[in-house]
């Protein structure tokens, strides 16, 4: 059966349509329901195409935030300037996603809304302490990315609501930073096992390692590392310790839990090093 | 009338062979404008979708087509039983085993094979409707492991069913208790006592995974009923193989079966033989219905694959380094019919023991059915199977022997004139030319920075030898317009390799006409001639040859014609750029003023036809020896330079070169593209390419899942390179190229790993996996 297609032109008329529909779907870019549908996943889905709406495909920034609406294109996120400028991270991160053609096609909404295990952004947009805007018929709230991904698959997405935006704050401010991706495949695979690293800084220097690991868990993981007074070798040992009490890979294809671990292992290291070189005058 | 040649200005600067030409299809293909067979207009259509089987082995016990045939829209459901009913033994086909029928009638042999067909007004419905019918399956142990195939007591088939297109396999008929359906044995010298005389002797145990061919174009076969005739569109190389198919399942005349195909979105020999077309002529002829096949992308990959190989092999070399001895044991995974597959482990058996001087050789090379896709040709034929052997352990022995690998094989590569192992004369195969060439063009004997932070470096080659397919037969027919445009009917189908420019080439080079001039009609068997197969890069030879001759039989033709005119004798007469000349008179008549004279019309053709046929010597049943077991070699050579990343185990390459001799290259351009094509197809199946089964179920049979070679893992650098020893009997000296790249490039891939971190891998592909585990010590 062909899905039936709304097109509404205001986020009310969505919200209500997503209420009324209960199997609809929000539909972004499409890149991941069009696969879902051809695999025979998604059948007699409806879909709320919310292209039509006006707003939601703006990036702003305010005093406290870059708010990013669900409508923009991963290929937007990875080229804007201004975000490359003060948010080097999730750009390099929403670069290293697929494929131009992806990139190109699927959404900032999109993508978190996935929720896959191995999604690169998230990883990335954990370390900077991002949250998510969630939109219904009746309310507004904004979920912190931590508590976002809640098990494989499944996000803190309810019935009736639609990611309205992404919200990464100013405050936060990275001394340095990381996002290392490794596919065991071709290049531009999925990744296997990635990692996002940031190191912030006070006045005393960097004091708290932010720690994001992908593809090495049932969801995207995260945590924090006090490094204080550590050196790079202390640093890696702390932060290394932690991230094998994260990952808990998943065998495929594209690599054995063994394999993973030792990958994620490096993709850590990779990220800590690389993020340490940013930091003037290292430590 | 006519002229002066002082006063024209005539100079063959047409000369069309050697040089570049743009591609025929060049332009419709960027503008879009191409049309593949899909896009063919036909008449209005039934759709037809189809239930596949979810077992890779059992009994159907029952089919409920109840509920798809409530569907509107369906039209009706059709079951191997319909058809067997119809067309008893006939209905199984297959071009060496007449065993694979289109739709399974007792019991499924493949997860994926078609159980039920529904036939219905559009396409969404008939994918719908087969997901309604319901299989009770009578499960069967599955065969799953080609070993377990040869030693175990579970069969595929009941009993072997040779076809009778080849005689030879006659002795086979009725066979059964056995999982082996054709076995090919050679034998020369004394292997035992050269192997106890020697000074060294290497061992493996290789494998090479199933993989898929994965052309951009899917598959499409449209067939109807004209009157007494059915005509059919469909995607594939071999539009004569599958008129004969045809003709033959459904009992009728070969002239009553139409088979047409546009140029092909890529082939690699997945579009070859009984692909989508028993089943869907079957269905058109059966029920007087014009239906359409288009299936999926899922769906190619349990279409057929390439074979899955396991070799078990040894070479020997004397105190001076010189191979003495060869074995293989070679087991072709063939899946659950036989397709070509009899025909891929003698041709490509026969050269397990590689392009050297061995005399002492063995080798056993089997055809094994199994319960998995049926495996079929694949760019190189069988061949990158074995090569990953020979060039493995020759790679492992000259290293026994402490010597540069390149250097061992230059003392024991065979030369013009050698004889290799199977009895055959080498000619036009310069494989030291193409070694020297790659190894000289990555610096081989340059200083190599090994260890650089965490990585290491190393370089590797390898050589590969292949024989064409023979006998075979090409055919032409050439009409030659009165506006001196020529139309050339072949039926080689064009899939990307060029081959309609590089014949219209041939053409335009004998008769000194110019690149629009001269246009090729795509394969249908109404109009275009016989013609064996597209494929194991035959085409540029054998239909080359007989373009070349219909080319110059037209040349005669118009001569003979011309000198009558002239009043002078043959002899006299010279074609030049757009007509023919008399030496002694110098008198010229345009190819426009000769028709115009000869048939006083306008708009006239004179047709003139060829045919190029090789023969072979069949090579002795029990020894594979032959004097002629081929008709040409073809010879190629890959070097690489490359990193791996000691943490990651990831291959870097930054250098690949990769060389073949062609003879004589038509069309430089192309030649290079074909050897790029192909390096970077086996970089894929060095790198990651590959089946993943799991108790008979294809487990990355998706684009998500089964990787390609991205833009990203192209080498830093891709060297092809062009080696020139004309063959005697090739058109200008010309051989074909489509496969020679591919056969090299595992092993060249697996032998620069080897030298970069000093581990031997025998199992394909190298994923990062693998060698990091290996480098840990916990590798498989
Ligand atoms: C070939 C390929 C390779 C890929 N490789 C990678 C990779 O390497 N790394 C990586 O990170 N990702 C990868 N992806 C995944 C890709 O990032 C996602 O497909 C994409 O981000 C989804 O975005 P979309 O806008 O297309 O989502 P859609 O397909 O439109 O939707 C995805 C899901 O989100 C829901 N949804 C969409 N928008 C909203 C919204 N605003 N509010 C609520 N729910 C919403 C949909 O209902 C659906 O459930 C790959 C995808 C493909 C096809």
């Amino acid at each position: 059966m062909r899905p039936n297609v709304f097109r509404p032109q205001s986020l009310q008329e969505a919200c209500s349509l997503l209420e009324e529909h209960e199997e609809a779907l929000v539909y972004g870019g499409g890149t991941a329901l069009q696969i879902l549908l051809k695999q025979g996943i998604l059948v007699g889905s409806s879909f709320i195409d919310i292209s039509g709406i006006p707003g939601l495909a703006e990036i702003s920034f305010t005093d406290d935030f870059l708010r990013v609406g669900p409508m923009v294109t991963l290929r937007r996120m990875e080229r804007s300037e201004e975000i490359r400028e003060l948010f080097s991270l999730a750009s390099s991160a929403y670069a290293k996603v697929a494929n131009p053609r992806v990139r190109n096609t699927a959404t900032v909404g999109g993508n978190i809304a996935h929720g896959d295990y191995r999604l690169d952004p998230p990883v990335a947009l954990l370390v900077l302490g991002a949250s998510v805007e969630l939109t219904s018929r009746n309310s507004i709230r904004k979920v912190p990315l931590e508590e976002f991904f809640v098990d494989f698959q499944v996000t803190d997405i309810s019935a009736g609501e639609i990611v309205t935006a992404v919200e990464i704050p100013r405050s936060i401010h990275l001394a340095g930073s990381s996002f290392v991706k490794l596919s065991s495949l071709s290049a531009n695979d999925w990744p296997s096992a990635s990692a996002a690293v940031g190191l912030m800084e006070n006045d005393n220097g960097v004091h708290t390692l932010r720690l994001a690991l992908g593809a090495l868990a049932a969801t995207p993981v995260m945590a924090t590392v006090d490094i204080r007074n550590l050196n790079l070798d202390q640093t890696l040992e702390a932060s290394l310790s932690k991230a094998m009490e994260l990952m808990d890979p998943i065998a495929d294809v594209r690599g054995s839990v063994k394999y993973k671990l030792r990958l994620g292992r490096v993709a850590v290291e990779e990220a800590i090093r690389s993020a340490w070189k940013e930091v003037p005058n290292g430590r | 009338m006519g002229g002066d040649l002082t006063n024209l200005e005539i100079e063959n600067d047409a000369a069309a062979v050697g040089q570049s030409w743009q591609r025929s299809d060049l332009e419709a293909k960027v503008r879009g404008t191409f049309r593949y067979t899909a896009d063919l207009p036909v008449p209005r259509c039934l759709y037809l979708g189809v239930h596949r089987a979810s077992q890779p082995h059992a009994r159907i016990l029952n089919i409920d087509i109840s509920s798809a045939l409530e569907m509107p829209g369906v039209v009706r459901v059709v079951t191997g039983a319909d058809l067997f009913g119809i067309y008893g033994e006939l209905i199984y086909t297959g071009p060496a085993f007449a065993d694979q029928p289109p739709i399974a009638i007792d019991k499924v042999r493949y997860v994926g094979e078609p159980i039920a067909v529904v036939v219905a007004t559009d396409l969404i419905t008939a994918r719908a409707a087969a997901d309604e019918v319901y299989v009770e399956y009578g499960e069967l142990p599955a065969v799953l492991d080609v070993d377990d195939a040869i030693s175990g007591s579970d069969y595929v088939h009941e009993h072997l069913r040779p076809s009778s297109v080849f005689s030879d396999l006659k002795h086979l008929q009725g066979r059964g208790e056995t999982n082996v359906n054709y076995e090919y044995n050679l034998t020369s010298g004394d292997v035992e006592k050269a192997k106890a005389n020697s000074d060294k002797t290497v061992s493996g145990e290789f494998w090479c995974p199933p993989t898929s061919h994965v052309a951009i174009e899917l598959f499409s076969t449209t067939a109807w009923v004209e009157g007494n005739r059915l005509e059919v569109v469909t995607t594939t190389q071999t539009p004569s193989y599958v008129r004969q198919a045809l003709a033959s399942m459904l009992d009728i005349r070969l002239n009553q079966v139409r088979v047409r195909t546009q140029p092909l979105g890529g082939g690699f020999g997945s579009k070859m033989y009984d692909r989508l077309e028993p089943l869907v002529a079957a269905i058109s002829w059966t029920y007087k219905l014009a239906v359409k096949l288009e299936i999926t992308r899922e769906e190619t990959f349990v279409l057929t694959t390439r074979h899955g190989v396991a070799v078990s092999s040894q070479m020997s070399a004397d105190s001076i380094g010189m191979i003495v001895s060869a074995e293989a044991d070679v087991r072709y995974d063939t899946g659950a019919y036989a397709d070509i597959g009899p025909r891929i482990a003698s041709k490509s058996g026969m050269v397990a023991c590689g392009p050297y001087k061995v005399a002492n050789a063995r080798v056993r090379s089997r055809c094994i059915y199994t319960n998995k896709t049926s495996a079929g040709p694949f760019r190189g034929f069988g061949v990158p199977q074995v090569t990953w052997s020979h060039e493995s352990l020759v790679d492992e022995l000259a290293r026994e022997f402490g010597e540069d690998p390149a250097q061992f094989r230059r003392k024991n590569l065979l030369r013009e004139g050698d004889v290799a192992p199977m009895g055959t004369v080498m000619h036009s195969a310069d494989f030291v030319g193409c070694m020297d060439a790659v190894t000289s063009a990555i610096g081989w004997n340059t200083p190599l920075e090994r260890a650089r932070g965490p990585w290491r470096w190393g370089r590797g080659v390898a050589v590969g030898i292949k024989a064409v397919l023979t006998p075979t037969i090409s055919n032409a027919v050439l009409q030659l317009n009165q506006d001196a445009s020529a139309t050339l009917l072949i039926s080689t189908v064009d899939m990307g390799q060029g081959s309609d420019t590089i014949m219209a080439q041939i053409v335009a080079e004998i008769l000194c006409l110019g690149p629009d001039q001269v246009r090729v009609v795509n394969p249908d068997t109404d109009i275009t001639p016989y013609d064996t197969i597209t494929a194991g890069s035959r085409s540029t030879y054998h239909t080359g040859n007989a373009v070349k001759k219909v080319a110059e039989r037209m040349r005669e033709k118009l001569i003979s014609i011309a000198a009558q005119l002239l009043g002078v004798s043959e002899t006299d007469c010279k074609l030049t750029n757009g007509g023919v000349v008399a030496s002694s008179s110098q008198k010229y008549l345009s190819i426009d003023e000769i028709m115009q004279l000869h048939f006083g019309a306008i708009g006239t053709t004179l047709t003139t036809e060829s045919n190029f046929t090789t023969e072979w010597i069949p090579y002795d049943k029990e020894t594979g020896q032959s004097v002629k077991v081929t008709e040409h070699w073809f010879a190629g050579a890959a070097a690489v330079e490359l990193g791996v990343d000691t943490r990651t185990g990831r291959i870097h390459i930054a250098h690949l070169a990769v060389a073949g001799d062609v003879g004589r290259a038509i069309n430089p351009a192309l030649v290079k593209q074909q050897l790029e094509g192909g390096a970077i197809m086996g970089l894929g199946h060095a790198l990651f390419d590959e089946i993943v089964m799991d108790h008979g179920q294809m487990i990355n049979g998706t684009l998500l899942d089964y990787q390609l070679p991205s833009v990203k893992d192209l080498p830093d650098r891709l060297t092809p390179i062009i080696i020139e020893n004309p063959h005697q009997t090739g058109p200008f000296g010309a051989k074909g190229v489509g496969e020679t790249a591919i056969i090299p490039i595992a092993p060249s891939i697996a032998n620069a790993v080897r030298d970069a971190i000093g581990i031997r891998f025998t199992r394909l592909p190298l994923t990062p996996e693998r060698l990091l585990m290996a480098m840990a010590g916990e590798g498989d």
